[in-house]
């Protein structure tokens, strides 16, 4: 199963994924100058932590997360195992902000709904991984991270 | 799959450890060895909520191939009962109120009696029967309940125009009420929410609760009263330390007198509360806890052979009270229906305990979360030689409040600023001693690499994947 690494060793906290995300992910121009502008804010779903650490959605094995969500709108992709937000259902009760382990679950810059990585899985492949410039931000084989959630039925 | 279920269940199974001390429960097997591997197993779920559709989860993430019956009093099948406040807002609409989708019980391979009650179990020969007298066996047996409204015995109660709001029913007799004055009875979550759920729909809302804030048993007094505050601003009227002691009117509710005064109103939401439903388990001898909750073991089994129970009718082991405490909260109930559901499966799982939650969301344009206790004091069970500890912090918008026992959180409140909360969440189920850590946590620029120290220093308490992938990081 593939599991998204981060490096603390090679992070030189640049914000290229959080910027990335934000506009790639988050904005809806998806273009930089006017993410940057617009309003609300877009809120990215990877945040640098600690100045070296690009910590974003770890997608446990038992989703406190979805366990926590009174209406289903937080999701396991049975394909992928990962986990998500089905935005249109969201009701912003933050049920999910409250019990996030990591703390990578915030309310949009709307208030509206929850935000949290979901590992790009309609693009394919992590944006916050593949502009990474020392690539601290890896998506790895491991299987020493084993969740049992991710195993495709 | 059929033969590796049934030798699991021929196993000697049960010599349990639990909160109450080790207790050994027998299997009944009327049937030789060759005659149990052919056996499917049967598995009877009473309530269709929360705890319910987790089990439900549990047992099909396991095994597909037995029998799944379950029976709720509901007519309409897997709706949310925490979103019933929005329905009478009209913000959901029916359709929107569901946690899982439409194909649900056809996917998981269930069979639901939806607007089915049970009237009997029968623990000796392992059968429920309907109140239409059908007899349903099973091998399992999960009761999941859930919770009664509370309908305080005040005269008038019983008149028209006073509801509770607990079913689906209640939300459907709310929204038929005709009139333009309300009074929401008990200022708890459910209560808030109703009140500005009929807000919103024109209404003139008194809010009546007889302790002295709002969310009496969620917020302590500084946090309360900020959001007391939001609630007025959305033009509710709030009236605490006041006691409804009668309904008056002609057959209909014409209004709520209290102590000091006598409100007008068409009509009225009790919202005191709930208790756990334990009739049916009562009637079949299962144990009753002394706050009033059935009583189970760590891996939700009650005291009768093959029958767990689940959710809001359970009272559990509490981790921030180091007591028993009935927390009939969405999160504990789905936590609670997925140990039972494995266990059921002889997936041998421990409970770790349930605690407190409660977040309001976007009702009063302020966010606002508490766990755990809202107060160092309210610890009933604290024995002599503890340290109680309060810190707090606020600013002109936010609130936040963390309450330690011997240097381990067993409660925080957020007001304003919740991001972050679930660092608080973590904390306290793991039982973390976070003495050292005390600045750090009431910063409010709180992150979780902040913690990652703290969390290696622990790492026996955080075993699982999503852990030791960040653990092992820049080593």
């Amino acid at each position: 199963m593939k599991i998204l690494m981060v490096d603390k060793t090679k992070c030189t906290g640049c914000h290229q994924c959080e910027l990335w995300c934000g506009t790639e992910i988050a904005s809806v121009p998806k273009e930089l100058y006017q993410a940057i502008h617009e309003e609300p804010h877009p809120v990215p779903r990877v945040y640098v932590e600690e100045k070296n650490f690009a910590l974003q959605c770890r997608h446990c094995e038992e989703a406190p997360c979805i366990e926590a969500c009174p209406n289903g709108t937080m999701r396991r992709d049975p394909e992928t195992g990962l986990v998500y937000v089905n935005e249109p259902t969201c009701i912003a009760c933050w049920m999910c902000v409250m019990v996030c382990p990591f703390g990578i679950i915030n309310p949009s810059a709307s208030m509206k709904v929850a935000i949290k990585c979901d590992r790009c899985r309609n693009m394919g492949y992590p944006i916050c991984a593949e502009v990474c410039p020392t690539q601290a931000i890896k998506l790895e084989d491991r299987k020493d991270y084993h969740k049992k959630a991710f195993e495709v039925p | 799959m059929i033969v590796s279920v049934s030798v699991f269940h021929v196993r000697t199974r049960f010599r349990t450890e639990t909160a109450f001390g080790i207790q050994a429960h027998d299997t009944q097997h009327g049937h030789g060895f060759y005659q149990e591997k052919e056996k499917i197993m049967r598995y009877v779920i009473i309530g269709g909520s929360a705890a319910a559709i987790s089990a439900i989860e549990a047992i099909r993430s396991i095994e597909h191939e037995s029998q799944i019956d379950l029976f709720s009093d509901e007519a309409t099948p897997l709706f949310s009962r925490v979103l019933l406040p929005y329905y009478v807002a009209e913000e959901l609409s029916k359709p929107l109120l569901s946690f899982r989708s439409a194909d649900f019980f056809d996917q998981n391979r269930v069979t639901p009696h939806l607007g089915v009650r049970i009237q009997e179990i029968s623990a000796n020969s392992k059968t429920v029967q309907t109140e239409a007298g059908e007899q349903y066996p099973f091998d399992r047996l999960l009761l999941a309940t859930g919770g009664k409204p509370i309908v305080p015995p005040i005269p008038g109660v019983d008149k028209e125009g006073i509801s509770t709001l607990k079913t689906m029913a209640d939300a459907e007799r709310i929204y038929q009420f005709k009139g333009e004055k309300a009074v929401v009875i008990g200022a708890g979550s459910v209560g808030v929410e109703t009140s500005i759920s009929l807000k919103k729909r024109g209404m003139e809302v008194t809010l009546l609760e007889q302790l002295g804030h709002v969310l009496p048993t969620v917020f302590d007094e500084e946090a309360a009263s900020i959001i007391q505050k939001r609630i007025q601003d959305l033009g509710i009227v709030t009236v605490t330390g006041e006691k409804a002691i009668q309904f008056t009117g002609n057959g209909y509710v014409k209004s709520v007198v209290t102590d000091s005064r006598e409100i007008k109103c068409d009509m009225v939401v009790l919202a005191v509360g709930v208790k756990p439903a334990i009739e049916l388990a009562q009637k079949a001898g299962i144990e009753i806890g002394s706050l009033g909750g059935i009583k189970v073991t760590l891996q939700m089994m009650t005291n009768l052979p093959d029958i767990y129970a689940a959710g809001d009718v359970t009272e559990t082991y509490d981790l921030s009270r180091d007591s028993n405490w009935i927390n009939a909260i969405w999160p504990c109930a789905v936590e609670q229906g997925r140990i039972a559901g494995l266990n059921m499966v002889d997936r041998k799982t421990f409970y770790e305990g349930s605690f407190r939650r409660n977040s309001i969301g976007n009702f009063i344009g302020v966010p606002a979360i508490s766990m755990g206790l809202t107060h160092a004091e309210t610890c009933s069970s604290c024995e002599g030689g503890e340290e109680f500890q309060e810190i707090k912090r606020r600013t002109k918008d936010t609130y936040k409040k963390l309450i330690l026992k011997n240097g381990r959180l067993i409660g925080a409140i957020l007001v304003g600023q919740t991001q972050k909360a679930g660092l608080f969440s973590i904390l306290l189920k793991r039982k973390i001693n976070v003495d050292e850590y005390i600045p750090i946590l009431i910063n409010k620029t709180l992150n979780f690499m902040d913690l990652l120290p703290l969390i290696r220093r622990n790492a026996d308490q955080f075993k699982e994947a999503e852990y030791k992938e960040i653990m092992d990081t820049g080593l």
